[in-house]
Order: C-alpha cells, then sequence, then structure tokens
C-alpha cells in the first residue's frame, strides 16, 4: 500500500512537474559557498560537534561535515548551519537506491 | 523565526548543556518549539546556546527528561538592562540629567550679536533688544516671534533703514542697515522761484531776487515768482532766488459719514492658553476650560523646541483670547455733520505741507441720504507756492 502511495507521488511529482520537495518530503538544501547550509524539511538532529552534523531525514539520514560548526537556528522543520563545509554526504539504509 | 532584535527586546539568556543526551536535548527543544540558537559544542558532552528568556521556564521538563544540566552564563536584552539600571540609579539620573539640562540649554539664549550697526546705533538697539527682554539666558519660547521682535525693533531705532531679525540656534543676530541721509544741499546754483499751484498770492517775503508778483495776483501753475536776475539793467546778475511766497489755494472736498456705525473693542478680559504640540498633536496643560466671552478674537504665539542643532517635532503653543465687544454708534445729524468736518479736515492736513494754515472753510452742500450725510466742504488754505526753478545759463 505504501508503495503504491509512493509510486503515485513520484508519477506525479513528474507529470505534473510539482517540486519534489513538497509532494515528496524531500529535503531541500540551500548552500551559500562553503559558508551556510539551510536545511528544510529534516526529521531532527542525531549528532552535532564542531566537525559533523547528522540529521534524520524522512528516508536515511544526512552527513555534513566541516569545521566551526554553529547552528544558527533551529526550527521543527528547518536548520541553518554555518562553518566551513566540506562535505554534504547522503548515508541510505540498507537496500535504498542511490541518489 | 523571530528577528535577533525582537529577541534583544524581550530579553535572552546563554546556556550550557551539559549530559550524554545534548542532541535529545535539542531535539527536545525543537518539539516543544522553545526558541534556540547559536549551537556551539564545546565540549564533549557540552554544547552551548541561546534560550529566549520567556522560553527559559519551559526548558525544565526538558532538562528532566533528557537527564542534562543546565548552566546560565549570561543574561543579555532589555530585561535585563533595566535591572541592571535599577541597581544603578545614580548612573541612570546622571545620564537623563544631562539630556535634559542640554535641552533646557538649547532653548535658551546664549548670545546676542549685531551686525553692521555704527556704536551709537549699536547702544541703542542693545537696549531695545533688553527691553524686549531679549538677554542671556532666556528662553526662546517666551520671548516674542522673531517676526514680532523685528517690527518692534524696527520701530524703535529710526536711524536704521532695515533691521533683520534672525535666530540661530541660540544666538540672536541682527543685521543692521543704517540710514545713510544725503548731505543737505545749499542752493547754490542761480535759480528762479516760479509757482507750483494755481494760486492768489497772500504775502511775500523775498530774502534774495527780484519779486515779480505782490499781494493779491492770481497766479498759473509755472509762473514766475521771483527773479533770479537782480541788479539794474545792463549791470544784471544772476543769484540764487530765496523766499517764500504765501498763496491762497481753496481745496473742495467730499466726505461722507454713515449715521449709524458698528463698532467692536477689546474689553480688556482675556484668558491665555498653553499647550505643547507633538507631532501636531496638541496637549493643553494650562488655561483649560471654556471661554467665556460671547466674541473673541485669538492671538497665537509657537515656539519650537530645539536640541542642540535640531529642531524638535514639539511646539509650544500659546494662545491669548481677547474679549471683544461690539457697539452701535449713533449720530444725529448734527454730530454726523461734526464728525464728518473734523475728519475732512484731517485729511486735508495730511496732504498738505507741514507749515500750511487753514484760513477758513465752507460747507457748501449737505445731503443726508439713505442713513449717510454726505458733505462738500470748500476749504482756503495759505500755503508756500514756491518751488525752485533753475536758471540755466547759456554761453
Amino acid at each position: 500500500m505504501r508503495k503504491i502511495n509512493k509510486m503515485v507521488r513520484k508519477w506525479m511529482t513528474d507529470k505534473m512537474e510539482l517540486p519534489a520537495d513538497v509532494t515528496m518530503d524531500l529535503p531541500r538544501i540551500t548552500m551559500i559557498g562553503q559558508l551556510h547550509i539551510y536545511i528544510e524539511n529534516h526529521r531532527g538532529v542525531l549528532k552535532f560537534s564542531n566537525q559533523e552534523l547528522r540529521l534524520l531525514l524522512e528516508q536515511g539520514q544526512l552527513l555534513i561535515k566541516g569545521n566551526h560548526f554553529v547552528i544558527k537556528t533551529i526550527l521543527p522543520e528547518e536548520l541553518l548551519l554555518e562553518g566551513v563545509i566540506d562535505q554534504v554526504i547522503y548515508i541510505n539504509e540498507g537496500e535504498q537506491k542511490k541518489r | 523565526m523571530k528577528n535577533s532584535w525582537t529577541n534583544t527586546f524581550s530579553g535572552f539568556t546563554r546556556i550550557k548543556v551539559v549530559g550524554k543526551y545534548t542532541e535529545l536535548f535539542l531535539n527536545r527543544c525543537i518539539h516543544e518549539k522553545v526558541s534556540i540558537w547559536h549551537i556551539r559544542r564545546v565540549g564533549e558532552e557540552t554544547i552551548v546556546c541561546y534560550v529566549a528568556l520567556e522560553d527559559v521556564k519551559r526548558i525544565r521538563p526538558i532538562v528532566k527528561e533528557t537527564k542534562v544540566k543546565v548552566y546560565f552564563i549570561e543574561r543579555k536584552g532589555v530585561p535585563f538592562l533595566f535591572k541592571k539600571m535599577i541597581s544603578r540609579a545614580g548612573f541612570v539620573a546622571g545620564m537623563v540629567a544631562f539630556v535634559a539640562i542640554l535641552f533646557i540649554l538649547s532653548n535658551m539664549v546664549w548670545n546676542i550679536s549685531i551686525e553692521g550697526a555704527s556704536p551709537k546705533i549699536e547702544h541703542e538697539l542693545k537696549q531695545a533688544v533688553d527691553e524686549l527682554g531679549i538677554k542671556r539666558g532666556k528662553f526662546h519660547f517666551l520671548l516674542p516671534s522673531v517676526e514680532d521682535i523685528q517690527m518692534k525693533v524696527s520701530e524703535k531705532i529710526d536711524e536704521a533703514t532695515w533691521i533683520g531679525v534672525t535666530l540661530n540656534g541660540t544666538t540672536f543676530h541682527f543685521n543692521v542697515v543704517e540710514q545713510t541721509f544725503p548731505e543737505k544741499q545749499e542752493p547754490i546754483s542761480p535759480r528762479h522761484l516760479v509757482s507750483k499751484k494755481k494760486a492768489i498770492i497772500y504775502d511775500i517775503f523775498v530774502e534774495q531776487g527780484q519779486p515779480k508778483v505782490t499781494p493779491n495776483d492770481f497766479v498759473e501753475k509755472g509762473d514766475m515768482l521771483v527773479s533770479g536776475f537782480i541788479g539794474k539793467e545792463g549791470k544784471m546778475e544772476i543769484a540764487p532766488a530765496k523766499g517764500k511766497i504765501l498763496g491762497e489755494i481753496w481745496y473742495k472736498s467730499n466726505v461722507s459719514i454713515p449715521l449709524v456705525t458698528e463698532f467692536s473693542t477689546f474689553t480688556g478680559e482675556k484668558k491665555t492658553k498653553h499647550s505643547f504640540s507633538i507631532f501636531n498633536f496638541s496637549i493643553p496643560f494650562w488655561g483649560l476650560g471654556k471661554i467665556e466671552f460671547n466674541e473673541y478674537e485669538t492671538n497665537e504665539e509657537r515656539h519650537r523646541l530645539n536640541f542642540l542643532n535640531w529642531s524638535l517635532p514639539i511646539e509650544y503653543h500659546r494662545e491669548v483670547i481677547l474679549e471683544k465687544e461690539t457697539f452701535v454708534r449713533e449720530y444725529s445729524e448734527e454730530e454726523a455733520v461734526d464728525t464728518a468736518t473734523l475728519m475732512a479736515k484731517e485729511e486735508l492736513m495730511k496732504k498738505l505741507d507741514e507749515d500750511a494754515v487753514i484760513k477758513g472753510e465752507n460747507v457748501l452742500h449737505q445731503t443726508n441720504e439713505n442713513g449717510k450725510v454726505t458733505l462738500m466742504i470748500h476749504y482756503q488754505v495759505i500755503e508756500d507756492i514756491a518751488k525752485s526753478q533753475p536758471i540755466i545759463q547759456g554761453d
């Protein structure tokens, strides 16, 4: 049932040219150089340190690596991180397909 | 999301969170909609962040739940600033007093400068200004307006053609333009005296020259009265004629005066209202209450308050309400004739030279129509009719 739902949503996104982050609960990530990263649609903080921020997403996790991290703003679904960002990595659980 | 400046108004604190599950603490905070920001990890089990003052109490259950310890490091924002100010009341009072004194001093007269006046006039002007109450240390809003000062000062000092008054910050600036009288010219050039009006000669008095007329002669305008040629025939000399030729001139004047006239005068009763206006919003503070006069006239005066160089949107506003009284003046016909003749005479005197004499007057015609008395009066006036006419010498 869930799979069908997902398929319908994906089909709708493709055919109707709706933004994917709205229809499919995907994260929307905006980066300004290495200085800022703005993440919408996250599901909570898993780990936070000066060099690393691990966020829970609807599917899988997002790992941001860098230096001097400061969470400027944090709201239920939004997060603004400041620092020197080196890497943004998606971590997929098990068999889910890679992006 | 709240702006940082709204946070400074409502106040916020910096907290240190120590514990194993700091991330959990963060997630719980987000979930409870506790606004936290500027999160930074400082140690293995320590993070530092800001929390809005209004949310501080809501942290307590989350702290218990997640088994972390919270330490308050800093307190920032207006509420804490107020607390500090209260604890240092003397310092704050000093600051307020400073601004207040500066404000008071900005509205005082500090200097009176006079420009373009000779020492004599400068002295006179200084006295006149002093009489008006413009002295060092007086408040601007208690003084008459600049236009008024200019008018009064100009009236008092006749020697000056024009006195410009400006209020430049705290300085009254008087710019004087002095009158320069043309030097009196002695009539040294040879001239005749001729008549300037149609008249009958009344009397002649010649200092120099040859009189050409005798009393009771009739002269037209431009007729020769005293010739500048003197001496016997053949030995003619030219001299400036000098003398006084009095002629009798007839004037006719028409006056009409209504029998009933309405007048309004001030009774002397008055009421003064004081108010401040901020951005055109007026706040009366003295002279409240209704005006009990039936008829009145209002004189307004406005003064802007200054702070250093800037004029504030605050105005001091003084209103003087003067009671008026209307009364009806009714003349009988006789009285009307009397006043009319008096008026006509005054009017005539204005037109004539100073040394002219009204010798006789006759009412020629008198009507009383539509509540108006109309008179036609004939005057016989004796005045100097001599006018100089230079002799242009041909070579």
